[in-house]
């Protein structure tokens, strides 16, 4: 099969301007992005970065200033607008803020997106039925939206998404609005849609988390550019970016930690054979006892102040802060068998000495 | 009774046909008014500068003649658009020829107000409608009209209440209605108990207007 025949999406070079009086906005800049069927594609950044506006020129409710837009094989651009209409029904969205319509019960607000097309009023409400007992919602058919919780609108919004049979769901931040619990549940749901349904899944958010447990690429977002991209456990493990080691680092709780214990411990009143170091294991380097083979092998004593592990795609990752002392010199041949092995480390304590906190 | 509104049971039949002179203005001049105010309305908010039908010359085109037939005072406009009148009805005196007048009066006014109740449509909601693939016509029925629902029957009582006072200038130029009983005949004779009658009628009509429309928006809205 051809590149064009496995790719759901392809924005090629696409650059987005806005004219807000005098001033010349550019929201997205010249991004190129490829996301194949059946992906689950995350996109990252913080708000203001763009994401929003380039996930809206997939569907066209954002016409791109430059570049073009092919999705599922169609060339969105050169569309008639009854054509991109139908084009739409195949690209559904979900909203931070659910946009479920108040005047309408939860079966009436599923039943939306079918009306006006051929299919009867009793297989539009058989079928708004079945989704809403895929989204765990038959009870609710009846209710109007305003007496739901959050995630129970969520997944009103998702199965009236679903109700067009879409190749291609747009989440824009569906789970910003959520608790913690909650948005576990919505991913799940995302999940087992991606799976049973094949959905391709466009997914924008600001949290790392969000990523980690259901994404398997991920794009880095900052000022309209795409900085980084790749897998999700190949960008959470090797960073290339500063913006990316600070979403990977809120996650993992490990900036956090960082600031809590640089907040706490006296780093002016270390010894000189004292350093406060960072340490991130991949893979199999967390399955050997690399405290112990520091404290055994090289003589130096380990004190650990944060240890955290995380499972990204099946691989484990690890992250510790500890404060070492021991020789430099043996500490220094240390490090280096260690990065041999795949740990990554880094001195904290002249960044927290120089004011700026990792 | 005869001693308290003398004047009033003296006149009793043409008290009754005043009162549904006013309810006709009042009726006839809504209906045509709520079609007009509705598609002006409508018009404004899908070609205003963002609106799911933006076109810039065609708002500020439209935008500006609302606001210039609510400049015009209602006691000038009865005036002013005589002509008008009498082409379209053949005279300028009686009830159906104050139906123009009340209709100009009125239905830039409700023009603005279903603007303002639609604009407070969700704009998310009609983001997610278009995401679906509606056709602008069917987010104007199916999405903005239905979702602004009872902000439109809100802002349909009110019009229906101002439009009950502009009946009763339009009896300044001999329209009849309760406003004419008041003025020409209460207020030039003398005649007090006549004014205060028509006063006391045209308030129970208005408050049967705010009622009535407080039961309907109860009984559509779901927030």
């Amino acid at each position: 099969m051809s590149e064009t025949v496995t790719n759901a999406i392809e924005l090629n070079n696409i650059s987005v301007n806005f004219q807000n009086h005098d001033q010349e906005i550019d929201a997205v800049k010249n991004v190129d992005l490829q996301i194949k069927r059946g992906d689950i594609y995350g996109i990252i950044g913080y708000s203001g970065a763009g994401k929003s506006t380039l996930v809206r020129v997939i569907n066209l409710l954002q016409q791109p200033t430059q570049g073009s837009v092919i999705v599922n094989n169609q060339e969105i651009l050169k569309l008639k607008p009854v054509e991109l209409r139908q084009a739409r029904k195949k690209v559904s969205m979900i909203f931070q803020h659910f946009n479920l319509m108040k005047s309408r019960t939860v079966q009436g607000n599923v039943e939306y997106p079918l009306l006006g097309t051929k299919i009867s009023k009793a297989d539009r409400q058989a079928k708004a039925e079945k989704l809403l007992r895929l989204v765990g919602l038959s009870e609710y058919a009846g209710t109007y939206p305003s007496q739901l919780s959050g995630g129970q609108k969520q997944r009103v919004a998702i199965a009236r998404a679903l109700a067009s049979d879409p190749e291609i769901l747009i989440s824009d931040e569906a789970t910003s609005a959520l608790d913690p619990k909650t948005t576990k549940s919505i991913l799940e749901l995302l999940k087992q849609l991606n799976r049973d349904l094949d959905l391709t899944i466009v997914l924008i958010t600001h949290e790392m988390q969000v990523i980690k447990s259901i994404c398997h690429n991920v794009a880095v977002m900052d000022a309209g550019e795409i900085i980084e991209r790749g897998p999700v456990a190949k960008v959470f493990t090797e960073p290339q970016q500063k913006l990316t080691t600070d979403f990977v680092e809120t996650s993992t709780n490990v900036k956090e930690a960082i600031e809590r214990i640089t907040s706490t411990i006296k780093i002016s009143e270390f010894k000189d054979n004292q350093e406060l170091m960072y340490f991130n294991f991949i893979g199999n380097s967390t399955k050997q006892g690399v405290v112990s083979e520091f404290s055994q092998k090289y003589g130096i004593d380990v004190n650990i102040l944060f240890a955290n592990i995380d499972q990204i795609d099946g691989e484990n990752v690890g992250y510790m802060i500890a404060v070492i002392t021991g020789d430099l010199a043996v500490f220094n041949a240390a490090i280096q068998r260690l990065s041999s092995e795949g740990v990554k480390t880094r001195i904290l304590t002249n960044d927290v000495l120089e004011g700026g906190a990792a | 009774m005869t001693a308290i509104i003398p004047n009033v049971i003296a006149m009793k039949g043409e008290f009754i046909q005043a009162t549904w002179e006013t309810i006709y203005m009042t009726l006839m001049s809504a209906i045509v008014s709520a079609v007009l105010g509705l598609l002006v309305g409508v018009l404004l908010v899908v070609t205003q500068p963002g609106g799911i039908l933006e076109d810039k010359l065609t708002y500020s085109v439209v935008d500006k003649l609302v606001n210039l037939l609510r400049s015009i005072p209602f006691i000038i406009l009865l005036a002013v658009i005589s002509p008008l009148t009498k082409f379209l009805i053949g005279t300028t005196v009686g009830t159906t020829a104050s139906l123009v007048p009340l209709i100009f009066g009125i239905f830039p006014f409700y023009a603005r107000q279903i603007q303002n109740a639609l604009l407070d449509v969700d704009h998310g909601v009609i983001e997610a409608a278009e995401s679906m693939g509606s056709s602008p016509l069917e987010i104007i029925f199916r999405i903005y009209l239905r979702e602004g629902l009872a902000d439109i029957l809100r802002v349909s009582i009110v019009t229906v209440i101002s439009l009950i006072g502009l009946t009763t200038m339009a009896g300044a130029i001999g329209s009849g209605g309760l406003g004419d009983v008041a003025i020409n005949i209460g207020y030039a004779r003398f005649e007090n108990d006549i004014t205060f009658t028509a006063m006391i009628i045209i308030l129970v009509l208005v408050f049967a207007v705010q009622l009535f429309g407080d039961w309907v928006v109860r009984r559509v809205e779901h927030q």
